[in-house]
């Protein structure tokens, strides 16, 4: 268990070559849950390899526990992973991959057997110890995964790299409880890598969203629910995404075009291209008056709820209705929005609501 | 319809046994035969058709024209088992690091080198006669175990490399890394990690090594004059104006021996079931 500090990370897989992972410097607690959230090729991966060793960063240093282990080798760091294709020692049995990282570390055959009947008796594994890995279902596998990074009591984290996308959707319910559970239980610092939302906001404490090899923000779910950072984390984290309509300024007021959606200018406004953005959440639908006007265009179920996809001009405004709502299509309603629920962006970038 | 299908099976699986199993009855019943009893037409029952003879397997062992085949035999078997275990080791190690780490030598990559080795075996042999003899003339290793030895590590070593970088490959790179993250050195990663799970490819490659080091002919006979002898020369010393096909025949059993039990073992092993799901 360890407190993971990445200190100016940076990559590029080749000297000069645009950057991998672009600058960036973070801190994970101890015994926290985080998750790595972004589209593939965002830079997920080259992160994870990075803190687990497999792969030495170009600039900056990872510091576990205040200890600087950037060039340390993947073995010696204490490290374990879940891959995202389930990976075990085919030819030894459930119970002897379990033990693998003990036996390794040279612990005593006592020791091993004890921690290797724990981890298995909490993750449903006993009756499997003496079978061969290879009989396993993929989610077993991941679990006996899982396993060998619990096995050791100071394993600094357990790395997750899309453990999920591979297990069917029933199981993968019950393996994403068995991973918080774990993480509430065992207090290890777990890193889940993941382009899944739903996966990211169930699981982690904090998440970092990440876009061609930037971090773009890093905040509980909440946060960036409310307040996302950019128009990107706006339109990556919540289901629908944010409803995003150009504006312009005019005079003291930020507002958009033909309809009463409108912000008080900022201090201090740079230029750029602005858009006010809010979340299909927080809009209400009334059979007039409003913010906005338009027609309904679409309506589709989102769990218990309903979406009513409203065409406003040339663009669509969503607003997310518990229950089933009274819209019809090709009916006008209008749309009101609280004004504090608006964010305004410049150039895709959320100005700080003072 | 079943039982059809089934009693079709077993018939074709009989008529193909048949046609395997002949050729060694005719070399059995061949070997305790006497010239007689060769030529004087089809005779298949001893004692009914014609009266056996130990003549043919006592040339084997020092008789009358014969030869002793113990000495070659112990040599044949000294050359293949020492040939192929350096072969394999060697080639087993080479192909791990070609299949896992990127070497560059000049604009020669992985793949480039991979097929430099097995480029040795595209020649037909006769071409490497020249070279090997001059070599093995220059070693002063000339007609003698050592001298043979190293032809076959040369010979065997692009097999061992060709097979095992193959399954190597096979092999999910996350396995090495896991076992890494799991405490392992490269060294322990490659013997308890990755090896056990290629150890159907090393079958393979050592089936393939015994069996050309065993069979192996053309080398045996060039680089060997009177000193040291291997098998398959001293059996074609045998031979004589009058083919002895007695004689050959116990000899050609002889042979033929170790590798029908080698074959039959490793069937045995690769089929039982946890190797066999190994293999995918």
């Amino acid at each position: 268990m360890a407190e993971i500090i990445l200190e100016n990370l940076a990559h590029a897989y080749a000297p000069g070559a645009p950057y991998a992972l672009k600058p960036l410097h973070m801190t994970w607690r101890n015994g926290g849950t985080y998750a790595l959230l972004g589209p593939s090729g965002c830079g997920k991966s080259t992160m994870l390899n990075i803190i687990s060793g497999l792969l030495c960063p170009s600039e900056g240093r990872v510091l576990f526990d205040g200890q600087d282990v950037t060039a340390l080798d993947t073995g010696k760091r204490n490290i374990a992973q879940v891959f995202q294709v389930p990976v075990i020692y085919k030819s030894m049995t459930v119970g002897e991959n379990l033990g693998f990282p003990l036996v390794c570390r040279g612990a005593s055959p006592q020791k091993i057997k004890a921690r290797v009947e724990t981890v298995a008796e909490r993750l449903g594994l006993t009756q499997w110890l003496k079978r061969p890995a290879n009989a396993l279902t993929a989610d077993m596998k991941q679990l006996v995964s899982l396993g060998r990074g619990l096995v050791r009591e100071d394993v600094a984290a357990i790395l997750l790299d899309e453990p999920l996308t591979v297990i069917d959707p029933q199981l993968k319910f019950d393996l994403r409880r068995i991973l918080k559970e774990i993480n509430e239980e065992f207090r290890v610092t777990m890193v889940l890598v993941t382009h899944d939302q739903t996966e990211a906001l169930t699981f982690a404490e904090e998440i970092v969203v990440m876009n061609h090899g930037e971090v773009v923000q890093m905040g509980s779910p909440t946060e960036l629910f409310e307040r996302p950072a950019t128009e990107h984390v706006g339109w990556f984290i919540g289901s629908p995404a944010m409803n995003f309509l150009p504006a312009v300024r005019d005079s003291d007021r930020i507002v958009v075009p033909g309809t009463a959606l409108s912000v008080t200018v900022p201090a201090a406004l740079p230029d750029g291209e602005l858009k006010i953005g809010f979340r299909p959440e927080h809009a209400t639908l009334a059979p007039s008056g409003g913010d906005l006007e338009g027609t309904v265009g679409r309506i589709w179920f989102e769990g218990m709820d309903e979406v009513v996809g409203i065409d406003q001009g040339a663009h669509r405004v969503k607003v997310r209705v518990s229950g089933t709502s009274p819209a019809r299509m090709g009916a006008t309603v209008a749309v009101s929005v609280p004004g504090d629920r608006l964010c305004v962006f410049v150039d895709g970038k959320r100005l700080p609501s003072d | 319809m079943r039982t059809l299908y089934l009693a079709l099976k077993y018939l074709a699986v009989l008529l193909w046994s048949a046609f395997v199993i002949f050729p060694f009855l005719w070399m059995i019943s061949t070997s305790f035969k006497t010239a007689n009893a060769v030529t004087g037409g089809a005779k298949w029952l001893p004692w009914l058709q014609f009266e056996p003879s130990l003549s043919g397997w006592q040339s084997l062992f020092g008789g009358v024209g014969g030869i002793n085949i113990l000495k070659p035999y112990a040599n044949s078997a000294i050359v293949t088992l020492s040939g192929s275990a350096i072969a394999l080791v060697l080639g087993t190690l080479a192909a791990y690091g070609l299949s896992r780490f990127t070497f560059k030598a000049g604009p020669l990559k992985n793949g480039d080198i991979t097929f430099f080795f097995i480029s040795q075996r595209i020649m037909p042999p006769i071409v490497l006669a020249i070279p090997f003899f001059l070599m093995l003339r220059f070693l002063g290793l000339l007609d003698t175990l050592p001298g043979l030895i190293l032809i076959y590590v040369a010979m065997l070593m692009p097999i061992a490399v060709w097979v095992m970088v193959d399954f190597f490959n096979s092999v999910p790179r996350g396995l090495d890394e896991m076992a890494w993250m799991d405490g392992c050195t490269p060294v322990t990663t490659f013997l308890r990690v990755i090896l056990p799970n290629a150890l159907p490819g090393l079958v393979v490659a050592a089936m393939f090594c015994l069996i050309f080091g065993w069979n192996d002919f053309f080398f045996a006979f060039t680089m060997t004059f009177t000193e040291v002898q291997l098998l398959p020369v001293s059996i074609v010393a045998l031979n004589s104006s009058v083919t002895p096909w007695w004689s050959l025949s116990a000899a050609a059993i002889v042979s033929v021996a170790p590798l029908a039990v080698l074959a039959f073992v490793v069937e045995r092993f690769l089929s039982r079931g946890g190797l066999a799901g190994a293999v995918r």
